[in-house]
């Protein structure tokens, strides 16, 4: 018995070919794109100040920013800003959404499954955190307790114990925390530490120049101990649109930048210290 | 409730009712410390420190509060209706106001800074909340129209992908159906961006919810309505637009108005794609300085705003067609 579809045979080959030319529009050649485009999109988080976020004019601001306009300048080409969330930019298959990500992304074993990291621009230490009034004093006071942090994020990761960095300087696990409270804002955590010790989390664990802001803007928080591992902060690329040419020149971008200290003039510009010193966080400790 | 002339006392001017409800208003007031608030600071001449004031100080307090509570329905009780109604709108809000502004914040953040931070969030985020809200309704309706007859026709084929278009994007949550066109569409080979993702989801969404509303509107004209029209030798196209969607519509007005204020609210889950509309400005604003909870409520008040207006639209919509009917 033969069976007659309903559809011609062109309709199928149509929808066939329609999905193998956006195929082939997709395979590699970003870098061909970026230039022909005149445009370098650069995705970054718009909640991380003073690394990008919104200033008071309504545009994007901060270090990160920074770095990414000094790419696109260096490409020759112009910037533009895309401000996704952080689990939908460290997910990859951005499909050419955007060419590059300027957001502090630490390289993980991971995330190397799905994204390139062809340069690490700076590197900076993360911290935990407790409410002034907490009983808590030492590292290992956490154990146990519950700590709040960024969902996707590398300080969750380092909770779990599973912390996978590439080329990262050397650490270990000083807290073994009995619940995780893992929130799409990290921002959240801070607020929910400011209701009170043991309230709604009983620390947090973030990059320390972001709870530098938080002390700074009045937070009744404190760090506790020393800085708990530094990562490295790489640009990133996607995997799915592998393309070896714009991997080399955003590396060569990079060093450049190190080797005429544009990144560590930047570096000094956003990370300031509570006496008003400045942090070069382009090298590791 | 009931539409007609008899007029019964009010009860509030019942002396068993006025007594029962200062009993029940007393218990609540005193099983909810409010000793602790700034009513007890108020009442500290006569109950001392609110800290140490114990059993004492919460009956004093709650008998005050209760008083003043029961006194105040019985003031409002003797005003005609709507002032009545204007006067507890009134009330109301100041308690929403008092509530906003007992968290302690920082409120003048919001009108500081050139331009001032409400005004970044109106220009940058407001329009781009109403663009996406308006292209989905639009979108969602015309969608809804052509599902409710799908559903209502013999068309296997067309029964079936309607009941189950419903079904799926009824039966998924709207963030999920964000992120499933956004992330999982390209991995077809169809790149959409942003913007047009949040648009696909929000109308499908609400396309299918609506096409439930058409469906029961239609169904809701008689059947007699279709044979007569059949029998005259009416076209089924014509039957539909000069017939039945006339009596039909207004039976569909209320709950579509529903819809759209619904969709206004849930364009707000499209901000996890990274677009600037009024949700992910009044995140992103505040975290600078860390004043989040000022931007959530002004962006609170935003919505509000416009969804009292759509609210008065969709009454005045209701009130032409019932003119009409």
């Amino acid at each position: 018995m033969s069976i007659k579809l309903g559809f011609t045979k062109s309709s199928i080959a149509f929808a066939v070919a329609l999905l193998s030319l956006n195929m082939t529009v997709q395979a590699g050649a970003v870098y061909d794109y970026i230039k022909s485009n005149n445009e370098l999109m650069i995705a970054t988080d718009a909640n991380w100040a003073p690394y990008s976020y919104i200033n008071d004019a309504g545009e994007m601001e901060g270090f990160d920013v920074d770095v990414g306009r000094e790419i696109a300048k260096r490409m020759g080409v112009e910037a533009r800003f895309i401000t996704p969330s952080w689990d939908i930019i460290t997910s990859g298959n951005w499909n050419m959404r955007w060419d590059v990500s300027v957001g502090s992304m630490t390289p993980t074993e991971t995330r190397s499954e799905v994204l390139n990291f062809p340069a690490v621009y700076y590197y900076t230490p993360a911290g935990f955190a407790v409410h002034t009034d907490s009983p808590i004093t030492t590292l290992a006071g956490l154990n146990g307790k519950n700590v709040c942090t960024t969902a996707a994020s590398t300080w969750e990761m380092y909770l779990e114990g599973s912390l996978d960095m590439i080329d990262a300087p050397a650490f270990t696990y000083k807290v073994t925390p009995g619940t995780i409270t893992s929130l799409a804002d990290g921002h959240t955590c801070l607020d929910d530490t400011r209701l009170g010790a043991g309230v709604r989390n009983d620390g947090i664990i973030d990059s320390i120049p972001m709870i530098q802001g938080a002390i700074e803007d009045g937070y009744p928080i404190r760090f506790l101990g020393d800085p708990a591992f530094f990562e490295p902060l790489s640009v990133a690329t996607d995997k799915g649109n592998d393309d070896p040419e714009l991997d080399a020149e955003i590396a060569r971008i990079i060093a450049a930048m190190k080797k005429d200290y544009t990144l560590t003039m930047m570096s000094m510009k956003w990370f300031k210290n509570a006496d008003g010193s400045s942090n070069d966080y382009t090298i590791a400790f | 409730m009931f539409v007609d002339t008899v007029i019964e006392d009010k009860s509030l001017h019942k002396p068993a009712f006025l007594l029962g409800l200062s009993i029940t208003v007393l218990a609540f007031f005193f099983a909810f410390n409010f000793t602790n608030t700034i009513f007890g600071e108020f009442l500290s001449p006569v109950i001392g420190n609110p800290q140490e004031s114990g059993f004492f100080g919460r009956l004093v307090v709650s008998f005050v509060l209760s008083i003043i509570f029961v006194l105040n329905l019985l003031l409002i009780s003797f005003a005609r209706l709507k002032i009545q109604i204007f006067i507890v709108w009134i009330e109301l809000f100041f308690l929403f106001l008092a509530f906003a502004y007992s968290f302690d914040l920082e409120l003048a953040y919001i009108f500081i800074g050139e331009p001032s931070k409400i005004w970044l969030m109106i220009s940058k985020g407001l329009f781009t909340t109403i663009y996406i809200s308006a292209v989905s309704i639009a979108i969602a309706t015309a969608i809804a129209i052509v599902g409710a007859i799908a559903k209502l026709s013999n068309n296997g084929f067309a029964y079936a992908i309607a009941s189950f278009y419903t079904s799926l994007f009824r039966g998924l949550p709207l963030l999920l159906q964000i992120y499933l066109i956004y992330m999982g569409l390209p991995q077809l080979g169809f790149m959409i961006d942003a913007i047009p993702s949040g648009i696909a989801a929000l109308s499908l969404c609400y396309g299918a919810y609506m096409t439930e509303i058409f469906r029961a509107g239609i169904q809701s004209i008689p059947k007699g309505q279709w044979e007569a029209s059949r029998a005259l030798g009416f076209k089924f196209g014509l039957i539909l637009r000069k017939i039945i969607l006339p009596q039909s519509i207004p039976i569909i007005v209320p709950p579509t108005g529903n819809q759209f204020i619904a969709m206004l609210k849930d364009s707000s889950l499209v901000s996890v794609l990274g677009i600037w509309e009024l949700m992910f400005m009044a995140k992103k604003i505040g975290s600078k300085d860390f004043n989040n909870l000022e931007m959530l409520l002004t962006a609170a008040m935003i919505y509000w705003a416009l969804t009292i207006i759509l609210e008065m639209i969709q009454a005045r919509i209701e009130r032409k067609y019932q003119q009409k009917a």
